[in-house]
């Protein structure tokens, strides 16, 4: 069962690892996953996106296709990516930053995360991608709350990044626990 | 199981276990991070490494390199690669080897920095003067990457023949899960200038050019035969047979994969090796088939040109060949499904 | 006594060039250097394009295949891979100059340690004697027939004076091969820049004032007086910097 979503945000809020860490779970999971940003126009500060495909068996077309869910982190990404959004399919988003009216499209499912709100709850600013993505697992439904856990932690460890195990840890909980 | 890793840097460490020895290049998007992963890695894994003053001077570099037998590679991109191919000629008059990545971007002069596919026949011809063709390798995926690049110093140096891996701006930025090969320890060739004056080259000034081209031309009969690289399938009892490579040979195995379990008989040709293309895959191609449709991210289809040449060779000489062009990026499933509809209905007029 | 001075022994065959020209001169010195520092069996020369490509028989050491200009890269990977061969780009002032401007400064700017030999004749004279960036104002060439402009075309190029004080290089002359006195003088130039080389110190170059008396329409004694004359009084001779040995 293949499945697409794209990661969408300002730079710097996380989104490209937030996918990375998706495909990377899947990986640890036995699956395969392919990543893929659009790079183009993408610029720091700027907006951000890229596009994680997983699957029981070969991927062939790893681009933007039809998403099965998507998490927006800014208006202009819920504005551009809604409209691709597979019918059925989840727009997962930060409430606090996603304030427009998200009542746009009456087959697809917004969930709202108050992520914003949770990090500085743990004080911890830089883990908001992280809180979003425990809330899109949970709602992708492919991967167990623990299983998920230790591919990510599994993959900052490799990068040699243990030292946010512990935050990055209750970060995803919290967020898998919103939804 | 492998790690995620991005195409470009992939493309890079294979290189570094395939036994490079030195490095030159010119950074520019979307190749950039192969360079910015040699800039340490080469010394991590005591190999030379330079950043030239442009692509010119790191072909050149390169040209250097060779002629004292270290396996050399460079990369960049569209009107980088364009720069490089005085170079080329000239490692190619010299019989030299050398490995040269172009991550492709779309487009003419400057271009765009988005993914594309419009330099595949300044690859396959050969790109600078002369009259010599460069071994070009088209991955689809990472792992595929890896695998090519690994490979290409080896038939570099085999053939004494540039290699060029064929690639795009998506695969080189995308990530996928690869496994790296073992390290190989490579001397540098002993054919080469040693300060001892052990082996004379020739120079072009005095060499008979006429029987070098002899000696060329029995080569590339044999590379032709040896080397030709690709993935079929569905291609025996197929109405239409895709041609493609890269991630569109990805997107057209995908239409094909789907075709098939709803019963439509469709096939593709994934090319590998795009000089020598892969000629010998119309040889399991359905003698009834009714069309030849190329998929490429470009504006007008470069590899139709190719797929219309063989298949005229292969005695399909009255099968239509269309072609499917896509803008800047990766050609989304749907909008390929758009085109080649219309070229079943009859809409759309041959390339040839 | 008599003194006899031998050829190089790496010197195997006459050089190809026009009578008077200098090229025959500076290769023999060059040669004669690299046998005194005992570097006949771990040498690379690296020809240009342009009247010096036609080299090729003479010397029976490794000779480099240069494109046209672009020594200054391929023998910095050269010298890279090889840091104890000792490395020799030998080019043209068209070569060095014009199209290899780019690679002959970069090389220069990243001080790679090895030694480029120029000739300077204020000509392109393989391809029959056209313009150079060294042709002296008023000088009539095949491309400025009524003698060169230099309110459209530029002053006379002066590389060495460049490189010897924009870059941290270690070694950088200019010699000339009017008199007997001046040969050895030019001899002792390039043998300090190979030897700035072999120790390692950085990048050194040596540029030659250089008749070519087919291009010029000269006799070889009228061309070598042209040099006396009017070159040298723009292009100074002698050391232009030494950073010293190690």
């Amino acid at each position: 069962m293949l499945k697409e979503v794209v990661f969408a945000g300002f730079g710097g809020q996380g989104v490209l690892t937030a996918g990375l860490i998706l495909s990377q779970v899947a990986l640890f999971s036995g699956k395969k996953a392919t990543w893929m940003p659009e790079y183009g126009a993408a610029m720091r500060g700027g907006t951000a996106n890229c596009t994680v495909k997983y699957s029981d068996g070969r991927i062939f077309s790893p681009g933007q296709e039809a998403p099965d869910a998507i998490m927006a982190l800014n208006i202009p990404s819920f504005n551009r990516f809604i409209k691709i959004l597979k019918p059925g399919g989840i727009m997962l988003i930060d409430s606090d930053i996603v304030t427009c009216d998200t009542n746009v499209r009456d087959d697809v499912k917004v969930v709202g995360v108050p992520a914003t709100t949770i990090v500085n709850e743990l004080n911890n600013p830089r883990g908001l991608n992280i809180v979003m993505l425990g809330a899109l697992v949970k709602l992708m439904g492919d991967y167990s709350e623990q299983e998920a856990i230790d591919g990510m932690n599994d993959m900052f460890s490799k990068k040699g990044k243990n030292a946010f195990e512990a935050a990055n840890t209750e970060a995803f909980k919290r967020g898998y626990a919103s939804v | 199981m492998g790690d995620m890793v991005k195409g470009n840097i992939a493309m890079a460490e294979a290189a570094i276990r395939a036994g490079m020895h030195m490095y030159a290049g010119y950074p520019i998007t979307p190749s950039s991070e192969i360079m910015e992963y040699m800039s340490w890695r080469a010394q991590e894994a005591g190999r030379q490494y330079i950043q030239a003053e442009s692509e010119l001077g790191a072909m050149y570099m390169v040209y250097g390199a060779a002629s004292v037998g270290s396996r050399v590679l460079t990369a960049s991109s569209g009107l980088g690669i364009s720069l490089k191919q005085e170079g080329v000629s000239y490692m190619q008059a010299a019989d030299y080897p050398c490995v040269m990545i172009s991550v492709c971007r779309y487009g003419d002069g400057l271009g765009s920095l988005q993914s594309g596919q419009t330099d595949y026949l300044r690859e396959t011809r050969g790109g600078g003067n002369g009259d010599y063709r460069n071994i070009v390798l088209s991955p689809s995926s990472v792992q595929e990457a890896v695998d090519l690049v690994y490979l290409a110093f080896d038939l570099s140096e085999k053939y004494r023949n540039i290699v060029v891996i064929l690639t795009e701006g998506a695969l080189g930025q995308m990530m996928e899960d690869c496994e790296y090969p073992d390290y190989k320890e490579v001397p540098f060739y002993d054919w080469a200038f040693d300060g001892k004056h052990t082996n004379p080259q020739p120079s072009q000034m005095t060499m008979d050019l006429y029987e070098r081209a002899q000696r060329r031309n029995a080569l590339r009969a044999e590379i032709t035969e040896n080397e030709q690289r690709w993935e079929a399938v569905g291609v025996e009892d197929a109405e239409y047979v895709f041609f493609a490579y890269g991630i569109p040979g990805r997107i057209a195995l995908g239409i094909v994969d789907d075709a098939r379990k709803r019963g439509e008989k469709l096939g593709v040709v994934r090319a590998i090796s795009l000089w020598p293309f892969p000629q010998k895959a119309f040889d399991a191609i359905n003698k009834d088939v009714k069309g030849f449709v190329t998929i490429e991210t470009a504006d007008d289809g470069q590899m139709v040109e190719d797929v219309a040449l063989f298949a005229k060779k292969k005695g399909f000489g009255d099968v239509p060949c269309y072609t499917i062009t896509s803008p800047p990026g990766v050609p989304k499933t749907v909008d390929v499904l758009k085109k080649f509809e219309a070229i079943k209905a009859g809409e759309v007029k041959e390339v040839f | 006594m008599a003194v006899v001075k031998k050829v190089p022994e790496k010197i195997a065959r006459q050089v190809p060039f026009c009578p008077g020209c200098g090229h025959g001169i500076v290769v023999r010195l060059i040669m004669e250097c690299v046998e005194e520092l005992g570097y006949n069996d771990n040498v690379i020369f690296g020809k240009p394009v342009g009247c010096a490509s036609l080299l090729d028989n003479s010397l029976d050491i490794d000779i480099f295949t240069g494109a046209h200009g672009r020594n200054g890269a391929s023998l910095t990977a050269i010298k890279r891979l090889k840091p104890d061969t000792l490395v020799i780009s030998y080019q043209g002032d068209g070569d060095a100059y014009n199209i290899g401007f780019a690679e002959t400064m970069n090389a220069a700017y990243r001080n790679e340690k090895f030694t480029v030999v120029t000739i300077n004749n204020t000509n392109f004279g393989m391809t029959g004697g056209q313009m150079a960036w060294t042709t002296m104002p008023g000088q009539k060439t095949t491309t400025s027939v009524n003698g060169r402009d230099v309110e459209l075309s530029g002053l006379p190029i002066k590389m060495p004076e460049m490189i010897a004080t924009s870059f941290d290089t270690a070694y950088v002359a200019r010699g000339a091969l009017f008199t007997p006195a001046e040969i050895n003088k030019t001899k002792g130039y390039i043998k300090k820049a190979l030897q700035a080389q072999s120790d390692g110190i950085g990048h050194s170059m040596v540029e030659v004032l250089s008749p070519c008396p087919t291009n010029w329409h000269m006799s070889p004694l009228e061309a070598q007086e042209r040099i006396i004359k009017e070159l040298v009084p723009y292009y100074p001779l002698g050391e232009l910097k030494n950073k010293g040995g190690k």
